[in-house]
């Protein structure tokens, strides 16, 4: 790959917050690796010219062919998911068809902590506003009000008070 | 003779240890703290722990472990019955509560003293009277002790016919107020009030979460004063009746009332300043007469004016500041003072010397919670962990690379302390410090501190409590942006095999010879500290 730059299409994982646009990096051009200490880190050099280490910690190669890459930087974790650029818009005209308006259709809300569920302010049926508090979640010893995205119907409510949530798991679909 | 070889303090090698084996009634870093003055001093440590602790640090590092039940606080670290009845299996001379769980719980307190096992902290007559934040305002108002403004007397929750009565309280007091927890501490069970509107509902959340966390549904009302530093006096006192001031902490730098950075001395206090709150604080504290370790905890105002908010009678997450300002060993003294002995001469030499302090130390408290994400907790599996070493440090944690962090308990993962000669070349170290912390699986609150010492309101000491709610979300998003950005080149880089070097890219930057070979990690390191910590 001598004189071509190698492009690659960068997003956060899914679930990631605050959400980011997927964004295309050019090696070479966008910042640089300016040292490599092991396997795991690297320290780049930013546009603003400063040098950061970025520790690379647990990276796998999904179904998909995209890879998600663990990276620390300055404290802050990122879970990116990686992929060859001209790959990444094949991929992407394939399965823009089956593709979902996220606007409307049933939003699955789901655990983005594990605790106990201490209250359950809705039931199926309730219409809700945007805001409006789903329930409420127990973890590290503080009361956690999770909220409606958006306004629409409770569709599903899929845990009891008291109940044990992981990560992951499903709570309240609105529709 | 016990199984540990007993250290011996006297030359004449009689047994001069405050107890043969202490049951630590915690978990986490203060179990692990508590076990290690243990260790020094020859006393035997038993550790109990629940289900999700059978592998934890305090676990290990214990002489014996005792099982109490599954990770719910409820049916583990709260069962004070259990607790007693493994000290009494154990053989347990002494029980250390360490903080939070039952620390400040006049009943298992109580319950120790009648098990005739010793309880490493205040009588509980003397928790019930300083513990209770209500009665606690009630005796130093009673002592001449400038206390916030607000209510006396518990606030009724959830009894309609008292809602006016409250509400024409709360109106007489002032908005925006506080509802803060009888028995609380730590920013729980307590809620911001802005108007009148708001107070059932603040009443009946802050009630509950006080309930389930303190099992004790009592609140109260303060007034909220802003802006205010949150500055608090390290108490210690012995049976004969000795109390004194080893020195204050500014514990500003808050979020919801949980602190993140405390630091010894108060920046900015003059010398008689300093003096006359140590003073105030042992007078609260005699009019309850403490025993053992204390805090007293004030605000102080734009007018430097000291308002008396609580006396925690217990270590605090945050001693070993003061530890390392005054180099002395508070878990080790209560220990002795447990026992019955006078306050040691170290420690009346350290007070005499609290008024002017040579050293200065800050810590900041990394938790597993994400700073982008309004500091929602984050458990999950530690993947690498890395701590700061190296002069003027102290890192307090039961953590290490490929722990679980259960979701059960309080966030917080580790205490990095600093320690140099004064404020300035304390934050210069505490910036080497954390350029040298990594972990990686779980998100923590590593960028939050960075962000604070490198901010320029902070080097200055310009602290308040709503510092955080201030300037956080201003901070944030370009220390994440430009960390994203970095962490994307390293992430196309890692899917590149490591292949897209330097010179055989597009750009056609001057050549520098790439310096893998020669020390790069020194020379990016220095470039780094050089540009991103102003001195």
């Amino acid at each position: 790959m001598t004189g071509a730059a190698r492009r690659f299409r960068l997003a956060l994982a899914p679930g990631a917050e605050p959400a980011d646009e997927p964004r295309d990096v050019e090696l070479g051009s966008d910042g640089e690796i300016v040292a490599r200490i092991d396997g795991e880190t690297v320290v780049v050099r930013g546009r603003d010219g400063i040098d950061r280490t970025a520790i690379i910690g647990i990276s796998r190669r999904m179904a998909t062919g995209v890879v998600r890459a663990e990276v620390v930087v300055d404290g802050w974790r990122f879970e990116l998911d990686v992929e060859d650029a001209d790959r990444a818009t094949l991929r992407r005209r394939a399965t823009r068809a089956v593709d979902a308006d996220p606007a409307s259709g049933p939003a699955e809300i789901r655990a983005i902590i594990s605790g106990r569920v201490a209250a359950v302010r809705v039931t199926a049926g309730d219409p809700v506003e945007a805001g409006q508090t789903l329930l409420v979640v127990e973890a590290m010893k503080m009361q956690n009000e999770l909220r409606a995205a958006r306004a629409g119907t409770v569709e599903r409510v899929a845990v009891g008070e008291g109940d044990t949530i992981d990560t992951g798991d499903l709570l309240v679909v609105v529709r | 003779m016990t199984a540990v070889a007993p250290v011996s303090l006297r030359k004449d090698g009689a047994d001069d240890r405050p107890f043969e084996r202490v049951l630590i009634a915690n978990r986490g870093e203060i179990a692990v703290r508590i076990i290690r003055a243990c260790r020094e001093l020859g006393i035997e440590s038993v550790a109990v722990h629940s289900d999700a602790d059978v592998h934890a640090a305090h676990v290990r590092m214990a002489d014996v472990a005792v099982r109490l039940g599954p990770a719910p606080p409820a049916e583990s670290y709260l069962r004070g019955d259990a607790i007693v009845a493994a000290a009494r299996d154990t053989g347990a001379d002494a029980i250390h509560p360490g903080y939070g769980f039952l620390a400040e719980r006049a009943a298992f307190a109580r319950a120790v003293e009648e098990a005739g096992i010793v309880f490493v902290g205040p009588s509980s007559a003397t928790i019930a009277a300083l513990g209770d934040k209500l009665a606690a305002r009630r005796s130093a108002t009673a002592a001449g002790v400038a206390v916030v403004p607000g209510t006396l007397e518990p606030a009724a929750v959830d009894r309609a016919d008292a809602v006016d009565a409250i509400v024409e309280e709360a109106t007489r007091i002032g908005f925006p107020l506080l509802v803060k927890a009888a028995a609380g501490g730590g920013g729980r069970g307590m809620r911001r009030v802005a108007s009148a509107l708001e107070l059932p509902g603040a009443l009946a959340a802050a009630s509950a979460e006080a309930s389930s966390t303190f099992g004790d549904a009592t609140v109260y009302l303060e007034l909220e004063i802003l802006p205010a530093r949150h500055i608090e006096v390290q108490l210690l006192g012995d049976r004969e009746g000795t109390i004194v001031a080893l020195g204050e902490r500014d514990c500003s730098l808050q979020r919801r009332h949980q602190k993140l950075l405390e630091e010894s001395p108060a920046p900015g206090l003059a010398a008689d300043e300093r003096r006359e709150l140590h003073a105030t604080a042992i007078r609260a504290a005699r009019a309850a007469g403490l025993e053992n370790a204390a805090t007293a905890e004030f605000l102080f105002d734009a007018d430097r004016r000291f308002w008396f908010l609580e006396v925690n009678t217990r270590l605090q997450v945050e001693h070993g500041v003061t530890e390392l300002v005054a180099d002395v060993d508070i878990v080790r003294e209560q220990l002795f003072i447990a026992a019955g002995r006078p306050l040691s001469n170290r420690m009346r030499t350290a007070a005499d010397r609290a008024a002017a302090p040579e050293r200065h130390a800050i810590q900041i408290r990394l938790s597993a919670e994400d700073p982008a994400r309004d500091f929602a907790p984050t458990p999950g599996r530690i993947g690498r962990w890395q701590m700061p070493a190296g002069p003027g440090i102290r890192v307090d944690t039961a953590m290490t690379a490929g722990d679980r962090i259960p979701p059960d308990y309080d966030p917080l993962i580790a205490k990095i302390l600093v320690v140099d000669a004064d404020r300035r070349s304390a934050i210069g170290r505490l910036g080497r410090a954390l350029d040298e912390t990594v972990v990686t699986g779980i998100q923590t609150t590593l960028p939050f501190h960075r962000a604070i010492v490198a901010d320029p309101g902070f080097r200055e000491g310009a602290l308040s409590i709503d510092w955080v709610d201030e300037h956080w979300a201003e901070l944030l998003r370009p220390a994440r942006a430009v960390a994203l950005d970095a962490a994307s080149l390293a992430a196309a880089d890692h899917l590149a095999g490591g292949s897209a070097k330097r010179g055989e890219s597009a750009s056609a930057r001057p050549a520098t010879p790439a310096s893998v070979a020669r020390s790069a990690w020194v020379q990016a390191g220095r470039i780094a500290a050089r540009r991103r910590w102003p001195r």
